[in-house]
Order: C-alpha cells, then sequence, then structure tokens
C-alpha cells in the first residue's frame, strides 16, 4: 500500500517512470481498485473534517433565511409593490423555491451530505475509473496501442492521483476548483501514452475519445431524466 | 529552499544555463509548482494579513466606515448632477436598497455560530489564502495545455512534465503582487509583473522545445489568437442570426 501511495504522488509530477512501473507490474486491476478506493476515502474523510468545521463556524441557516426576508422588506421596491395581492403571492412562491434551493446553490455546509460521500466517493470514483479505463483501452487499441486490458487499467488507477489535492479541504472554506479535472486529463495522458507506447498525437486522441463519449451519454441521460421529470410534473399539474 | 531561491534569481534575470539545467531535472515540475505556489503564497501573504486584521475590528467600526462609503456615494451624485442627468430613483431607491442589503451582510454576521466568531473569520480568511495557488494553477495549467498542443504541432520536444516544469516560472515576477494592496503603485507592479511572467513563459517555452524564439512567442501567442478569432465568429454568427430573426 505504502509503494501505491508513492507511485501515485510521482504520478501526480507526470513522470512516465511510475506508470511504466505500474505497467510492468502484477496484479494491476486489484492494485488500481485498492488505489482508487484508498485516495477517494482518504478524500471523503478529510472533507468531512472541513465540512464539519465550515458548518460549525457558520450560523443556522434558517436564521441567514430570516434576516434576507426581513432585510428585503425594509427595501423601497419591496414596500412600494407589497400592496398588490398578486405580487404578494408571487414573492412568496418565488421566496419559497429560493429558501429550498439557496442552501444547495451557495455551497452552505452539509454534514450529512459529506458524511455520504465516505461510501459514495468511493463507488463513484471506482465506476468512473472502470468506464473510462475500458473506454481508453478501447480507443488505445483502436489506434495501435500495445498495453492489455488490466495494464490500461492499472495504469489510468494512477491517474486518480490529483484528487490529492482535495485533501487540503481538511481547512473550510478552501476552493480547489477546475485543477483537478484538468490535472486528471493530463494524467491520463501520460498514462496511456506510457501504457501503450503511444505518439502523443494518438496518445492525445485516445485520451480525449472517452471523456467525449462520457460526456455524450451523460448528456443523453439528463436529457432523458429532464424529459422523464418534464412528463411527471406536467402530467401532475395538469391533472 | 536555497536552491529554490537561486533558481528565481536566475529565472528573473534571464540566464539561459538555469532554464536549461531546470528542464533537464528528473523533478522539473515539482521545483516549478514549488515556486509557484511559494510565489503566490509569498504575493497573497499581506493582503491576507491586512484582511485578518480588519475583519478582527469590532462590528460597529466596519458597519460606520460603511455608511461611510454609501454617504461618499450619495455625495458623488450630486457632482454627476452637474455632468450628466441622473435620475431621482438612483438616489431615491438604489442608495435605501444598498444600505438594506449591507445592513442583511451585517446581521448576518452578528448571528451566533457554534464555534466562535473569531475561529471562523480565521478560517475564512486562511481558506481565501490558501485558494490563491489553486487559482493561479487553474489559470496556467488550463491555457499552458493549449500553448503544449501548439508547441506540439511546431514539433516541439518538450514532455508535458518539462513543458508545465518549465512554464510555471512565470509566475516568479508576480511575487512583485505583495504590494497589490498600495494604491496606484500596486497597479503599476502587477502590469510589470504581468510582463515580465510572459517573457519568462516565452523562454521557457523556447527553452523546453529547442525552439527559436520567434516560433516560442508563436505557440504562446497563437492560442489567444485563436481564442479570440473564435469569439468573433461566434459574435457575429449570433449578430447574423439576431438580425435574420428580426
Amino acid at each position: 500500500m505504502k509503494a501505491l501511495i508513492r507511485l501515485a504522488w510521482e504520478g501526480l509530477f507526470l513522470s512516465e517512470a511510475p506508470y511504466a512501473e505500474i505497467r510492468d507490474g502484477s496484479n494491476l486491476v486489484l492494485r488500481g481498485l485498492g488505489l482508487v478506493v484508498l485516495v477517494a476515502l482518504a478524500v471523503a474523510l478529510v472533507g468531512l473534517v472541513g465540512t464539519a468545521l465550515e458548518w460549525a463556524t457558520t450560523p443556522d441557516m434558517s436564521d441567514i433565511q430570516q434576516v434576507v426576508l426581513e432585510g428585503i422588506e425594509q427595501m423601497p421596491w419591496y414596500r412600494s409593490m407589497q400592496g398588490a395581492p398578486e405580487f404578494r403571492e408571487g414573492f412568496q412562491q418565488q421566496w419559497d423555491m429560493w429558501r429550498r434551493f439557496a442552501p444547495q446553490m451557495f455551497g452552505a455546509p452539509n454534514i450529512a451530505t459529506a458524511a455520504s460521500r465516505i461510501v459514495l466517493l468511493p463507488l463513484g470514483l471506482a465506476l468512473v475509473w472502470f468506464l473510462y479505463g475500458v473506454l481508453a483501452h478501447l480507443s488505445a487499441r483502436l489506434l495501435g496501442g500495445q498495453g492489455s486490458l488490466s495494464q490500461t487499467l492499472g495504469c489510468t488507477a494512477l491517474a486518480v492521483a490529483p484528487q490529492l489535492l482535495n485533501l487540503v479541504t481538511l481547512l473550510p472554506y478552501v476552493i480547489v476548483g477546475g485543477v483537478v479535472g484538468t490535472w486528471t486529463l493530463l494524467c491520463r495522458y501520460v498514462a496511456l501514452k506510457t501504457c501503450h507506447r503511444m505518439t502523443w498525437g494518438r496518445a492525445l486522441v485516445a485520451t480525449l475519445l472517452p471523456a467525449v463519449v462520457l460526456t455524450v451519454v451523460g448528456m443523453f441521460f439528463v436529457c432523458l431524466g429532464g424529459a422523464a421529470v418534464a412528463v411527471i410534473f406536467g402530467g401532475g399539474m395538469s391533472q | 529552499m536555497k536552491e529554490l531561491l537561486q533558481l528565481a534569481w536566475d529565472v528573473l534575470l534571464f540566464r539561459h544555463e538555469a532554464y536549461t539545467q531546470h528542464v533537464a531535472r528528473a523533478d522539473v515540475l515539482k521545483r516549478g509548482l514549488a515556486l509557484l505556489v511559494l510565489v503566490t503564497l509569498l504575493a497573497g501573504v499581506v493582503s491576507f494579513i491586512i484582511g485578518i486584521v480588519g475583519d478582527l475590528r469590532p462590528i460597529g467600526a466596519r458597519r460606520q466606515e460603511a455608511e461611510q462609503s454609501i454617504q461618499e456615494f450619495t455625495e458623488s451624485l450630486d457632482t454627476m448632477r452637474e455632468f450628466f442627468d441622473v435620475p431621482p430613483e438612483i438616489e431615491r431607491d438604489v442608495v435605501p436598497s444598498i444600505r438594506a442589503g449591507m445592513g442583511i451582510g451585517f446581521r448576518i454576521e452578528m448571528l451566533e455560530t457554534r464555534l466562535p466568531r473569531l475561529v471562523g473569520r480565521l478560517l475564512k480568511g486562511l481558506g481565501a489564502f490558501l485558494s490563491l495557488p489553486f487559482s493561479r494553477l487553474a489559470g496556467w495549467l488550463g491555457y499552458s495545455l493549449w500553448v503544449l498542443l501548439v508547441a506540439k504541432l511546431l514539433k516541439g520536444r518538450a514532455t508535458v512534465s518539462q513543458m508545465l516544469g518549465a512554464t510555471a516560472l512565470y509566475a516568479v515576477p508576480h511575487v512583485l503582487d505583495i504590494l497589490g494592496f498600495v494604491t496606484c503603485l500596486g497597479g503599476l507592479l502587477g502590469l510589470v509583473a504581468t510582463v515580465w511572467g510572459i517573457a519568462i513563459y516565452v523562454k521557457s517555452v523556447a527553452v523546453a522545445n529547442d525552439f527559436s524564439v520567434g516560433k516560442a512567442i508563436l505557440a504562446t501567442v497563437l492560442p489567444v489568437l485563436v481564442g479570440v478569432a473564435l469569439s468573433l465568429v461566434g459574435l457575429l454568427t449570433f449578430v447574423v442570426l439576431a438580425l435574420a430573426s428580426g
């Protein structure tokens, strides 16, 4: 396990040596899965501590909403319009919706959600790693790659290393942003290039192709979900 | 640390050997990133301390300061009226709304929290301070990928780690941002740091890829030009569609 963590740390800095070491090793799928789960667990546990600290330093959400409502009621535009019954009704509807979704929209700390990530993050990362690994293997082989499926999965497991940057969220209010996603893409490129001994151009296409396929499939399911919701709610409203 | 400082100094002075030796190292990306993170944190440390000290002042003093800003804004409206037709609603509606909005902010800040409010303020300041390197990393990494692609198309020799490790050195002059809080001087030094940083970026691309300066400039600038051209095409398409639909 210690050796795996060392490899993940070195893999983070995009040198080909750790990826080549994984490629030439044994038990690649199991070791890869172990690494993905370990990193995800560490990130989720650290995130839970950070969220708990943020929760403890944030006022209660219902108190904040009460203050905001009282503040809005003091504003001139509200006072000038509050006499109209249709405004009052519309405002109440908007306010109820805002009150329900604002905590999620503004990233209010939620300990239950953070705790659930201890299970969901390892599952999610493992699933994405496996799906991406299989698709990347197919595209790499189509482009003349020489690695086996287990080697691809082993090498792309190292590409989970940028998730280690999220360990900084042990401290609340730190924003890591989009660095992890971009860095992961780079690690995957080095992983596929090393694993399949490809030229840079072919490795680039092999890296991007699965991401494009996953995005298109993901968008299809989002659209499908949206249509289902529209049908359910549309049906409910028309009754 | 001493070695890193020496590298930073040599990079600032464009010493060619420093760049070539840096690119040839196995830990080129580790060193480049270490410098980028250190410089960003150093540049932000004064603003961080000023912010923390400001946040620790009593809420009454901060409220008074905010009231004063509104007062100054209202007075500036009087001056503006001499030159422009300022609608009366601005003073009648907008100013009280700003005042009410600030009231909301101050009241939220006075709400009870589970840990002492002081701890929360310190953690918020620290969080914002530690987020600075990630913000810089995101911008640099996102742009450098495109430069790397152009450099590869121009037959550049750099590996990903060499390219990123070298171009990360662009951050070194941004140590001047430490004085960013000083009026006028801060902005001027920021401009100097940006130009200096771009020059270091071009030099790094040239050394990492074994390019001439002209080719390195092309690799550095082309992503911006393509981005601008695509934006213009998008804008033009939007205008044409808008005109066609009436």
